[in-house]
């Protein structure tokens, strides 16, 4: 078996791990939700993110003028251009001072330059001061979180690193008395070290200050007791102003953790008194890591992802970060971001295996406070290490051959129908063709007509005959098109009944999300060219409906991309772009009231590509349409575990990710759930069925024609 | 709400115990409880001033003068060049701060002159503080006092 399914088998049953993770999931949630009580997010991380963008050319005058600064305050300033030159300048700092021990607050910029054991291999003892670290350490550990790098450890655990490793009684449920052994411990080690090592969360520029935040008040001990300190950092933390500053240390705690603000900021400038040192003023040196930043720094993918101010809320909100953790969803930095990272400090392979690792569901670009895209980021990475490394030949040329072909498209659904159907009458052969792995739903059988066709026969005489003023143009997608025409054809006929005319494409060709997503991008561009002819002309229709999320945010965002140069398809796509609606945001802008049929509690999981892709959170509509059945979901925007190919590439990490859907489900005691995504009602429809729960799956379009009458 | 009601408020919100004297119900306070207190460091009231030395057994309880507040956070902001000054902010048990209530600035770019102004010419130091010392690494329980001061004791002076 490969080593990653391995770790990952090993993740999900850890059972420590699954609980931490998911208590950590939820307490984080409500306190960011807090933490932003009266502010306005949005604006606020787009100022973020637009201190932290600069331009190589400014960037590089910053560090000169930091420079500057902070030699005329005393100061050295050392450029080291990978991890063996910075490591190597530490310990010659150290040797002169005769340094045993250093306390070190946690800098993520010395992991990256694997400080610790080179201070070891050089007879120096690092101690990391920071009580997550230190766990680490006495564990011989990586971080498996950026701000909380021990979460996947309980008390009992910690308890017994103490008492191995300490040679202390410690009570195993008794956190207070173990934080209190920490105290009493780590606090020699402020006093017996010679060096400090820290890292910085700002480099302000202006008088050449820096910036510390933490919440233990190691940081500060760090910085102050021992006669020297060294601050390791990268040349992304500098910025201009202590406004900019100051601005960044409004959103950072906030994301990190729902704190309003870390319990201390420490700003420092220069050499200050330090009653240990023989001279009374403290050696404070700069050790700016290089380590390939220099000549990516004009790379538009490598300065998206500098704006990044190592917050770690992107693994907090990220569902495959929440079944699997750090040390498998990242290497030494963790989550999202850590898989851009690695693709940039580390190895390819080790990068792909991450990337792949993402199942698209926006969540960290959401919640980014640096504004960055890390979805975007992650995709488009993962395209160019698919396209260096060759992607993979079958999939290419299905993508290329079928998905970009409606005639070979039909053919295959029609013959992967007939094969379905066999296999589902003969049980047997099921559990046959399906590997264990993949067997935690119940898949779908594609229809032997598809719905266009049906669309001919049975609906498109009738629109002429629908008086009404709008025109309704339906794009069905290859989900709708070829495995779920029921949906397609209750939504016209809702879309009838209301008195909206509707539209379909002369033909159906798919979106090529499938190829994007899965870094083919040779295969998309082919397939949104050969998609774009079929798209509506402008004076045609009045909006552009989808009913699959994903289709609707691979058309509003990615389809201009890959037209952008024919002037003409871009300027078609553009104008389709804006009128692109899902259903609930349609019928929300006609005002559609209606009354139940049967009086049945439903209640609705929010489609990720819809929230954070065509940006409209259904769930405030559908409880206004229907206040008194509606049964409110947790986490009703948490990921489904579909995300396409990821759920065949990653069944066990899908299935974790499904489960936890499941379990909010059933909690709600509604009968029907609705959706509006065909991929999330395949995953949970299917995981429904398997686990025999007598919960519906319906698109909200089924929902509507089935249980409701317009008023 | 203003400045003054917001930063106590957010002060609480950490834990801070917060007690809003005039300035001479504060010196009265100061008379007869300063020995109750290893290390005193005030502007204001400078004949009060105690210092001692700070090892790592620490100390029980400082009190000291902030040169800022900030309403936004709930933060004290204090200017500590002198190491005895960090010393004992960061290894007593109970910290005492004392702010000017028309020291209190609205929001976190307020200080920002400050930090500018003290930081120009010279070396420096300056501390933030929003709290008591704590801790959520342990199964995200929150501890306080993981290296520094377990309480914190706010005075507003009217
Ligand atoms: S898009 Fe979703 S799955 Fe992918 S990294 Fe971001 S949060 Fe995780
Ligand atoms: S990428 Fe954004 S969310 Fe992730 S750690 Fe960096 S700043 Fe935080």
């Amino acid at each position: 078996m490969k080593r990653v399914y391995r770790d990952i088998n090993k993740a999900l049953s850890d059972e420590v791990l699954q609980q931490n993770l998911d208590t950590f999931y939820h307490n984080y949630r409500e306190s960011h939700r807090k933490a932003y009580e009266g502010l306005n997010f949005n604006d606020l991380r787009k100022e973020v993110g637009v201190i932290k963008s600069l331009k190589p050319e400014d960037r590089f005058a910053l560090f000169e003028e930091f420079k500057n600064n902070v030699e005329k305050a005393g100061a050295f300033v050392f450029e080291a251009k990978d991890s063996k030159e910075a490591c190597e300048y530490i310990v010659s700092v150290c040797k002169r001072h005769n340094a045993e021990y250093v306390v070190k607050s946690k800098s993520m910029t010395a992991e990256e330059i694997k400080l610790n054991p080179y201070l070891e291999r050089n007879g120096i003892k690092p101690i990391e001061t920071d009580l997550g670290e230190w766990i680490i350490q006495l564990a011989k550990e990586t971080p498996s979180h950026m701000i909380m790098p021990a979460i996947h450890k309980n008390r009992k655990q910690v308890a017994k690193l103490f008492r191995e490793h300490l040679n202390v009684d410690v009570d195993e449920d008794d956190i207070e008395g173990m934080v209190k052994i920490a105290r009493h411990y780590l606090r020699e080690y402020y006093f017996k070290a010679k060096v400090g090592i820290s890292g910085a969360n700002v480099a302000v520029v202006e008088t050449g200050t820096i910036g510390i935040v933490t919440n233990e008040g190691n940081g500060r001990l760090v910085t102050t007791i021992p006669p020297v300190h060294i601050v390791v950092l990268g040349y992304e933390k500098l910025v201009k102003t202590f406004e900019d500053a100051l601005k960044i240390l409004r959103v950072l705690p906030k994301n990190a953790t729902g704190q309003i603000i870390s319990v201390y900021v420490t700003w420092i400038k220069g050499a200050v008194e330090s009653l240990n040192s023989s001279s009374g003023k403290k050696e404070l040196h700069f050790v700016f890591v290089d380590n390939g930043r220099k000549a990516l720094m004009d790379n538009p993918y490598f300065n998206e992802a500098l704006k990044c101010i190592r917050c770690g809320s992107c693994a907090n909100v990220c569902p495959v970060y929440g079944v699997l953790g750090g040390h498998v969803f990242g290497h030494i930095y963790t989550g999202p971001i850590g898989a851009i990272l690695t693709s940039f400090y580390h190895d390819d392979k080790k990068a792909m295996e991450l990337l792949s690792l993402c199942c698209g569901c926006k969540a960290c670009s959401e919640i980014c406070p640096a504004n960055i895209d890390i979805q975007k980021l992650i995709s488009d990475i993962y395209g160019g290490l698919r396209f260096k490394y060759g992607v993979d030949k079958l999939r290419s040329s299905v993508y290329s051959g079928v998905l970009s072909k409606p005639s070979a498209m039909k053919r295959i659904a029609k013959v992967g129908s007939l094969i379905l159907k066999t296999v589902e009458k003969n049980s047997h052969l099921n559990s046959c063709l399906m590997p264990k792995k993949h067997d935690f739903r119940v898949l779908p059988v594609p229809k032997e007509e598809s719905f266009s066709s049906l669309f001919r026969k049975k609906f498109e005489a009738l629109q002429t005959t629908v008086k009404s003023e709008k025109t309704v143009f339906f794009y069905p997608g290859c989900a709708i098109e070829y495995v779920y025409p029921e949906i397609g054809e209750s939504v016209v006929k809702f879309l009838n009944k209301i008195g909206l005319r509707v539209k379909i494409p002369e033909k159906m060709v798919c979106c090529g999300y499938p190829a994007v997503h899965d870094g083919d991008k040779i295969s998309a561009k082919r397939i949104i060219n050969e998609s774009v002819k079929y798209l509506p002309v402008e004076e045609s229709f009045d909006y552009f409906l989808v009913l699959c999320p994903t289709c609707g945010t691979t058309l509003k965002y990615l389809f201009r991309e890959f037209v952008s140069d024919t002037p003409r398809e871009y300027k078609k796509v553009k104008f389709v772009e804006e009128k692109i609606v899902n259903l609930s945001r349609l019928l929300d802008d006609l005002n559609v009231k209606v009354k139940t049929k049967n009086g049945i509690l439903f209640t609705y999981h929010i489609p990720c590509h819809q929230n954070r892709g065509l940006h409209f959170n259904g769930e405030k509509f559908l409880k206004s349409l229907l206040p008194n059945y509606y049964m409110p979901m947790r986490d009703a925007d948490r990921c489904c575990g579909f995300g396409g190919s990821f759920s065949i590439d990653y069944p066990q990490v899908s299935k974790a990710i499904l489960d936890k859907k499941i379990e909010n489900i059933v909690d709600t005691n509604a009968s029907v759930v609705v959706t509006e995504c065909p991929g999330c009602i395949m995953q949970i429809r299917g995981g429904l069925l398997k686990r025999n729960i007598p919960v519906e799956v319906k698109h909200l379009s089924e929902f509507l024609d089935e249980y409701v009458e317009v008023e | 709400m203003n400045d003054i009601d917001r930063f106590l408020k957010m002060s609480e919100y950490v834990g801070n115990r917060n007690v809003v004297l005039a300035r001479d119900e504060f010196e009265r306070f100061l008379e007869e409880n300063v020995g109750s207190y290893d290390f005193v460091h005030l502007k204001c009231l400078d004949r009060f001033n105690k210092v001692c030395e700070i090892q790592k057994e620490g100390i029980k309880s400082a009190i000291v003068e902030a040169d800022f507040a900030i309403a936004e956070t709930g933060t004290v902001v204090i200017e500590s060049k002198g190491e005895n000054l960090r010393r004992a902010t960061s290894l007593c048990d109970n910290l005492s701060v004392v702010v000017d209530a028309s020291r209190i600035v609205p929001n976190l770019e307020g200080i920002a002159d400050f930090l500018r102004e003290t930081t120009q010419d010279s070396e420096n130091y300056v501390s933030f503080i929003t709290g008591a010392s704590r801790t959520a690494d342990i199964e995200m329980s929150l501890t306080l006092g993981v290296h520094g001061p377990e309480e914190m004791t706010v005075y507003v002076l009217k």
